[in-house]
């Protein structure tokens, strides 16, 4: 029975029995494990604040053969949420990015590309701006998980959708253009389309320092919003949440 | 077929409900009712019923109580000025353990928790928010855990409470008294280090 070491990022804890914790982990080696950590209740001191949701640590745990739940064994912080002001909106940002992982990630499969995305975002979710990570985030996401439709052309008649405007539906799989739109869709501005293709060419550090407000690609989150949650068939909590906060 | 009678089984199962209690521990429990006395059981039961019956929130702090305001909020002795705020009625006797806090409380019964959907419109802020309003507080001490849902808490109502121009405190975080420096994580260290005070 070796240990297992990987980087990892702690998406959920549930209590488990009296004073258990049963771990989701996104490892970088092993992709989503989950394990019960002993005691990690009622005793801080083999853990200490390195099960808080989305603290990066170095995870130490072993696998049994025919054990679905992994034993952890230890973890050493490098990078807590905690370190920093958690305000409400921070802690909302960084809720959407746990429950999206938890939700889209399938079970023991590495996935290096997603990892290195979700570290670049919790470094990005710091202050009080969160609109821009959190766009970046669902874009690549939605992008690195196979979902992500063409956004130039139109999913009706493959007529290109540059210059000209573009509509979704929560039914379709795509953008359709004006006259191939479906009853109650919504309009995804050219501008946000741009902001997209911009996204897909740079790093997530050009973005930073710009202001963004809740508005700017509001409507492109809500494609990728209605993409995700019809992938993974139910709605996401804090995707709703997100939905409430005030600009 | 079931292995009790039915009564057995009708006991074992509401006591499994109970939090860490199993099966097997669900069954000692119920054969040690069945044993005790006539008066013992008698007194369980009541004990159980009245609970329910006579417990409510005192309309003040939203603490549990059986008198309304609760001893606290009623009491001449204690500096009613004063708020800690705390997530839960069972984080007050910790407080309390102390004997060096003479103030009052505030119960929220929750943390922010987005992953459980739960906002700061789910948590009982709303008599806190009035008693400072109506000029009847001068200081409010944060006491919510020191988790992120904690932290996300006391943050939101520091930027409410502080609107009204109040005192706000939080609570310190830091090394365990008792413990060791070499085996204290990074974070608690950090929040140590920031909490410093001078001597």
């Amino acid at each position: 029975m070796a240990l297992h070491e990987s980087e990892a990022i702690v998406l959920r804890t549930y209590p488990l029995r009296e004073a258990d914790l049963l771990v989701t982990l996104f490892t970088r080696v092993e992709g989503k494990v989950r394990g019960v950590a002993r005691s990690a209740k009622k005793s801080k001191k083999r853990f200490g604040g390195a099960l808080e949701p989305l603290t990066v640590v170095r995870a130490f745990y072993d696998v049994r053969e025919r054990n679905e739940l992994a034993r952890l064994d230890a973890c050493e912080v490098l990078d807590s949420p905690l370190s920093s002001e958690v305000s409400y909106l921070r802690a909302v940002a960084l809720a959407h990015v746990g429950e999206v992982l938890d939700e889209l990630l399938p079970d023991r499969e590495a996935n290096d590309a997603v990892f290195r995305l979700a570290l670049a975002v919790l470094g990005h979710l710091r202050g009080r701006e969160i609109w821009m990570p959190i766009t970046y985030f669902q874009l690549w996401m939605t992008r690195l998980m196979g979902y992500l439709p063409d956004l130039s052309e139109c999913i009706v008649c493959g007529r290109s959708l540059n210059g000209g405007r573009a509509f979704y539906h929560v039914l379709a799989d795509g953008l359709m253009c004006v006259d191939d739109k479906r009853l109650a869709s919504s309009e995804l501005s050219s501008d946000s389309r741009m902001l997209a293709t911009q996204m897909f060419r740079a790093p997530i550090d050009t973005f930073t320092g710009v202001t963004w407000p809740k508005e700017l690609g509001a409507d492109l989150r809500k494609l990728l919003m209605q993409i995700l949650q019809r992938h993974i068939e139910k709605k996401l909590t804090t995707a709703a949440m997100l939905e409430k906060i005030d600009g | 077929m079931s292995k009790f009678a039915e009564p057995m089984t009708r006991l074992i199962d509401e006591l499994k409900k109970l939090p860490g209690i199993g099966s097997k521990t669900a069954q000692r429990l119920a054969f040690h009712i069945l044993r005790s006395d006539d008066d013992d059981a008698e007194a369980l039961a009541a004990a159980v019923r009245d609970v329910k019956a006579s417990l409510r929130l005192c309309s003040v702090c939203n603490n549990i109580t059986d008198v309304d305001p609760c001893v606290y909020c009623s009491s001449a002795t204690r500096n009613q000025r004063l708020v800690c705020v705390v997530e839960e009625p069972t984080n007050i006797a910790s407080i309390e353990k102390t004997k060096h806090f003479n103030g009052v409380y505030h119960v929220l019964h929750g943390s922010i928790s987005p992953l459980h959907g739960i906002g700061p419109e789910q948590l009982r802020i709303g008599n806190l928010i009035k008693r400072v309003e109506h000029g009847q507080v001068d200081e409010v001490i944060l006491a919510t855990n020191p988790t992120v849902e904690g932290e996300a808490t006391a943050t939101y109502l520091s930027g409410q409470l502080r609107r009204n121009g109040m005192k706000v405190t939080r609570i310190a975080m830091g090394i365990p008294v008792g413990s060791d420096i070499e085996y204290t994580d990074e974070i608690t260290m950090l929040k140590a280090m920031e909490g410093r005070r001078e001597l």
